[in-house]
């Protein structure tokens, strides 16, 4: 982990809490270890590990049906699990839910185990009409609040997409 | 116990609960048993998901009390809820898991280890405290309103043994909502009930 990614958490829980969001549900990627580490342990949240991404999925929709903020985080490959539960729950029933992921099988993922998802997450997103964000430079995390709020005028999911370079540094370890 | 005699139980003890049902056979039963058109979100096709749904409400709203039904075949495909449920041990939510040991939305179709299977100690071995089974008729009229009537300290899981749907059961009409109906019908019900503001906007 670089000396910036510190920053960087502190910066998305801070994007987070301006938005309104109080529930964070997640399941862990070794990438985002140090957001989930920063937003559990701040006050301003709850934050509730859960034990798959569907869990996830329906915590958020729930929450949104009682006014309270909320955002999804979890890893690509998780994402790849939860295509039933938000297009039954958010699209037919119109609930907004905000995702962030990562970006993984993305250039400078050493990962060959994640191959299948630079092959086939964005394809995915694209075929379920899923609108997406990548993130990638600290200085565009100020998009996390216009994505949140999109999804609350567009009715539907939103995903953000952080990228290896923003999470761990250009010369972060895997 | 029939599954629609237990529901018609259930819905003579409701006071003012707010209720998500599953997927499965509970939107048909619970619509049969009370015709709510504002205070029941009708969550079908969601496989495994309304309890942690109503986990997400219960979270948002400590104000209101859930009933969350669950069939077991969505129980079945992913037990581990239970893990999160008790983490959170929301004292305002009670999962009611209907047990009739099938696939009931898809024509009663086998459910894996269904003899086998016993929900009460699968939530026990996970940390669940207050878990409570009826299979009886008489012991759901007499015991169910204590159960969930009074201030809980934590999360509450009621297991309900009934049988399948028959043939004519199965015929049963589904909640009539369009999904975006429904959201906003039970979400203008819980904005009445407490003061939030759910789609941005007060009506």
């Amino acid at each position: 982990m670089s000396d910036k990614t510190p920053d960087v958490a502190k910066r998305i829980a801070d994007e987070l809490a301006s938005c309104g969001v109080k529930l964070v549900a997640s399941l862990p990627d070794n990438w985002l270890m140090g957001v989930i580490k920063t937003l559990e342990t701040d006050q301003r949240f709850v934050h509730v590990p859960v034990n798959r991404e569907e869990s996830a999925i329906g915590l958020c929709s729930g929450a949104y049906m009682g006014a309270m903020g909320s955002a999804a985080l979890m890893g690509a490959s998780g994402f790849m699990t939860v295509i039933y539960a938000i297009t039954k729950i958010n699209y037919t029933y119109e609930i907004p839910l905000f995702l962030m992921l990562t970006l993984r099988g993305a250039g400078g993922d050493h990962h060959k185990h994640h191959i299948s998802n630079g092959l086939y997450l964005k394809p995915v997103l694209d075929a379920i009409n899923m609108p997406y964000q990548v993130i990638d430079d600290p200085d565009d995390i100020g998009l996390i609040s216009r994505s949140y709020h999109h999804t609350r005028t567009f009715s539907r999911p939103m995903v953000i997409l952080f990228t290896r370079d923003l999470l761990r540094g250009k010369t972060g370890g895997h | 116990m029939k599954y629609l005699d237990a529901f018609r139980t259930l819905a003579k003890h409701r006071r003012d609960e707010i209720v998500v049902t599953s997927a499965g056979n509970s939107g048909q039963a619970w619509w049969a048993a009370t015709r709510d058109t504002e205070a029941t979100f009708y969550l079908d096709a969601s496989m495994s998901l309304s309890t942690m749904f109503s986990s997400g409400l219960a979270l948002a709203r400590p104000e209101l009390k859930i009933w969350a039904f669950m069939g077991d075949g969505a129980f079945c495909m992913n037990p581990g809820m239970l893990m999160v449920e008790r983490q959170m041990n929301l004292p305002n939510l009670t999962h009611i898991l209907v047990s009739n040991r099938v696939y009931g939305a898809t024509s009663n179709a086998g459910l894996p280890n269904y003899k086998d299977n016993d929900y009460a100690a699968i939530a026990r071995s996970m940390g669940l405290e207050r878990v409570f089974e009826f299979s009886e008729p008489g012991a759901l009229e007499r015991d169910f309103p204590a159960v969930t009537g009074g201030n809980s300290k934590g999360h509450t899981f009621v297991v309900l043994e009934v049988e399948p749907f028959s043939d004519a059961e199965q015929k049963l009409e589904q909640p009539p909502f369009d999904g975006p109906e429904l959201k906003f019908r039970f979400g203008r019900h819980i904005e009445k009930r407490t003061d939030c503001d759910i789609f941005g906007y007060r009506l």
